[in-house]
């Protein structure tokens, strides 16, 4: 029999030799060294150390994180796919003014004279009552939308101050369950569904729900990609 | 802060968190994606991509594995994925560059830059399966799963990057590590 092929040695290093191979090695000295520094080889491949990746690499990662929406800069971005995306955010923050917006239009369509949301100023019998006394009297729609995005930002900044002081006190994450948020998100797919059907050309009642169907869909997406890379 | 806490934090957007978790792990991922790429500029866009992919999906992180060992999954997929898209690229089939540009962590240097240069001289397969296989410590099936190949394949390609690796690393040999009967044994 000639010398092993290296191939040969090469499987002989992990799995066991041929009995024709075996006597071969015991009989051949330059077979078994090359058999030797095969099985050095493969100690050595494994023993190889970590590597630092290049300078620059996290600078370069942090930008693209940020542009990704994954990590918030100034306390005010938020993940994308996250729990507490900015996203989301504003879909809740929509929604919360969407169902006080509402309830103020069904208290105008009852008590107004007009009984229409076209109708300016309040109602004859209708108090409104500012939320904490700090929103000023407005006089044309332009300042309402300011008064209005202004106090969304307040709730928006309200709720980041209230995560991180869970996240300071070690609190567990309230809405870290994907699967619990993708229900809460059902809920307000279904509510924003009926409310369309009732003001089919409102605007903002159709970018509450379209935010609620991105906010889902992102969900379905992040985690059909994660059961690809074999996360799951 | 324990690990866990860090991960919440990264989980919530914490960028300071997310670093925390880089610092740590990033000479890991970096050495299965450059030793799986074989190329330092893609190797660096590679474990972007994984740290991208691995960030965005903390959510699903549920601890049942270790970080490190997910992390390192998606790190590896990520790597093998984006090789699949670019498989327009050229073998390398150039002489060895006279340095590795990355740095190792720790160890004998210069044993490891041969082993790193030798290795970036192989075939995309073989490369691959040697550096799951004999650096990374998978198994046939895990690397026929990843690969999409049998179990069988992924041996025959082991044996043949050995093999190959060997006859790479043979020229550069010492005369004083020659074995018996003139062979040269590859001393380390």
């Amino acid at each position: 029999m000639g010398h092993l092929s290296t191939e040969s040695l090469a499987r002989i290093v992990s799995d066991a030799a041929r009995p024709e191979e075996r006597e071969h090695l015991d009989s051949c000295p330059s077979c078994r060294a090359e058999l030797r520094a095969l099985r050095e080889q493969t100690e050595a491949l494994g023993a190889l150390p970590d590597l630092r990746p290049p300078t620059g690499d996290w600078e370069a990662l942090e930008a693209r994180l940020v542009s990704e929406g994954l990590v918030r800069t100034h306390g005010h971005a938020f993940r994308r796919f996250g729990l507490r995306s900015f996203g989301w955010l504003q879909a809740a923050a929509a929604l919360i003014l969407f169902v006080g917006g509402t309830a103020l239009g069904t208290a105008w369509t009852r008590h107004g004279p007009g009984g229409g949301l076209g109708q300016m100023g309040p109602p004859s019998g209708l108090e409104l009552v500012p939320v904490g006394g700090s929103i000023q009297p407005v006089s044309s729609l332009a300042e309402a939308a300011d008064v209005v995005n202004l106090a969304e930002r307040q709730y928006i900044d309200a709720l980041v101050q209230y995560r991180q002081l869970l996240d300071a006190q070690g609190e567990p994450s309230l809405i870290g369950d994907p699967t619990a948020r993708f229900a809460a998100l059902e809920g307000i797919v279904a509510a924003g569904r009926a409310a369309v059907q009732q003001a089919p050309a409102d605007p903002f009642v159709n970018g509450v729900l379209v935010s609620a169907l991105a906010e889902r869909e992102a969900i379905l997406r992040n985690a059909s990609l994660t059961r690809g890379d074999g996360v799951f | 802060m324990t690990e866990a806490q860090i991960i919440r934090q990264a989980c919530d957007g914490n960028g300071t968190a997310v670093r925390a978790l880089y610092e740590r792990y990033s000479p890991r991922v970096f050495a299965v994606v450059r030793r799986i790429a074989g190329d330092d500029d893609l190797a660096q866009d590679y474990a972007q991509e994984a740290w991208i992919r691995a960030i965005r999906a903390l959510p699903t992180f549920r601890g049942d594995a270790r970080f490190s060992t997910w992390l390192h999954r998606i790190a590896v997929n990520s790597a093998l994925q984006a090789l699949r898209k670019a498989d327009t690229r050229t073998k390398r089939e150039a002489p060895m560059p006279e340095a590795v540009p990355v740095a190792a962590v720790e160890g004998d240097a210069l044993l490891e830059d041969r082993l790193e240069r030798a290795m970036d001289q192989l075939p995309d397969g073989m490369r691959q399966v040697l550096t799951l296989h004999d650096v990374e410590g998978y198994t046939h099936e895990e690397i026929g799963e990843a690969l999409g190949v049998t179990a069988g394949t992924s041996k025959s390609q082991l044996f043949k990057a050995r093999a190959k690796m060997r006859e790479l690393l043979r020229p550069t040999l010492a005369p004083e590590i020659e074995g018996e009967n003139g062979v040269e044994a590859w001393g380390i």
